[in-house]
């Protein structure tokens, strides 16, 4: 089922938005600045920042020289991550659209939610897919404790594996509990300095933004509630 | 969708509830950079709005509304309003709340003949976007400038709560005490129908601040 925006214009000719959000210092600047690096060549990038209090994650990116500074743009969120991406989305998305509008032939635009907490997820309105990030030095149960965008988001990444050792977690074991906790959707245990893991992650970007451009990519929500069984019957719930 | 009619109150409602998707939560109405600069006085703060900059917004939206219901330009109307803001930081400020406003508009009101002839300005401030709402509504002129009023007090009211250690019951009490303040404004400008009656209210240190503000690195609020 082809999608359109309000103005009319099917969704598969704009830029595929992609969200990347999860807790405080797990990465998420990093994985956009990672994608910058990899991809600025081949695809028309753009990223929008939410920061909470700065626009540090918007300076770090400028100044990792990986992508034009006019095409990161910050977004203020008063204090409000979770309201920016979820139930007011309007900042974001007239940020998104200035971006689409000033750059023609945008493939992919980027948007970093401000750190926030394990329940934040974006709405369907404002991206066609969404990337949560854990990181191993978080700890080892936090992919067990679960939560909508662990659970649920399109793809889960576990990020900073190569710290592992140092930090006295199991890294096989993390995953194993992430996967467990997705029902099959994907988990990406990256570490910038393994190769084939930054592969797997443009690789996934790269098959979401085919998948879009085809206009069957329909956004999930991974919402804010646990789906669940009831003993009695097979069907899930999803309240 | 059809226009409202016959509940102008619950249109009110809707129009001046936080919750409706605008991207209020991201405006502190000038209040971060006065905190940052010392302020601790909000009651203060308040009426200062109220007495400068908002009265100006407020008679601003109202002047637009009699211009949409005589079917006169608009363009005039917007220049006396952007003479009576004279920092830049300030009408970008309200243009992206305008812009903001006006996409919700277009969703809930999609075939609004005076929506569209505010649409059709390059980039109409937030008085100018309620005008259209209340000219497609049928709000009257007081009404829409209680809502320019309050809405401007309770923008500085949640960005005081974060901004400062303060208990939300006493910020609810400081809003409702300076409620007869909004109403005087309202009927102070309700009935002014030309640009040149537009106040021109200045308050430099208002807009210094939102200057400052629009160049620092640290902030909460966009303004």
């Amino acid at each position: 089922m082809r999608r359109f925006a309000f103005n009319g214009v099917p969704c598969s000719d704009r830029a595929l938005r992609i969200g990347v959000c999860g807790p405080v210092g797990t990465g998420k600047s990093s994985i956009i600045a990672l994608l910058c690096r990899e991809l600025s060549a081949p695809l028309e990038l753009a990223v929008v920042t939410n920061d909470i209090y700065t626009d540090e994650d918007a300076r770090m990116l400028r100044a990792a020289g990986v992508l034009d500074p006019d095409r990161i743009r910050a977004v203020e969120t008063g204090a409000c991550p979770h309201t920016a991406i979820r139930d007011d989305i309007s900042a974001n998305l007239i940020a998104v659209e200035e971006l689409e509008g000033d750059y023609t032939g945008l493939d992919v635009v980027l948007i970093e939610s401000g750190g926030d907490n394990l329940t934040a997820t974006f709405s369907p309105a404002l991206v066609d897919v969404q990337i949560f990030v854990l990181d191993i030095a978080g700890g080892g149960d936090v992919a067990r404790k679960g939560g909508p965008g662990i659970e649920r988001a399109d793809l889960l990444v576990v990020n900073k594996t190569d710290l592992a050792p140092y930090v006295g977690v199991d890294r096989d074991q993390m995953v194993a509990d992430a996967e467990a906790a997705r029902s099959g959707r994907p988990v990406i245990a990256l570490s910038r300095l393994d190769t084939a893991s930054v592969a797997e992650l443009t690789g996934w970007v790269r098959h979401q933004l085919e998948h879009h451009r085809s206009g069957e990519l329909v956004p999930q929500d991974p919402g804010p509630m646990a789906p669940h069984s009831h003993a009695h019957d097979d069907r899930v719930h999803s309240h | 969708m059809q226009p409202l009619t016959g509940s102008s109150e619950l249109l009110l409602m809707l129009l001046a509830d936080a919750r409706l998707p605008t991207a209020g939560h991201t405006q502190s109405a000038g209040l971060e950079p006065a905190v940052r600069d010392g302020l601790t006085d909000v009651p203060g703060y308040f009426r200062t709005r109220l007495t400068s900059v908002t009265r100006v917004e407020a008679a601003t939206a109202v002047v637009a509304l009699h211009h949409l219901r005589q079917d006169r330009p608009l363009s005039p109307v917007e220049a006396a309003w952007a003479a009576r803001t004279p920092s830049s930081a300030m009408r970008r400020t309200s243009r992206a709340q305008g812009k903001a406003l006006l996409r919700l508009v277009h969703r809930i009101w999609p075939d609004a003949a005076a929506t569209a002839t505010v649409s059709d300005l390059a980039a109409p401030g937030r008085a100018l976007v309620l005008a259209g709402i209340a000219a497609s509504t049928g709000l009257s002129p007081a009404s829409l400038a209680r809502i320019v009023a309050y809405d401007d007090v309770q923008t500085v009211a949640s960005a005081a709560l974060k901004l400062l250690p303060l208990d939300p019951a006493d910020v609810a009490c400081w809003v409702h005490d300076v409620l007869p303040l909004a109403e005087a404004l309202a009927a102070d400008v309700a009935g002014l129908t030309e640009p040149s009656s537009i106040p021109a209210a200045g308050a430099p240190q208002l807009e210094a601040w939102a200057e400052a503000h629009a160049h620092t690195t640290r902030r909460l609020f966009s303004a």
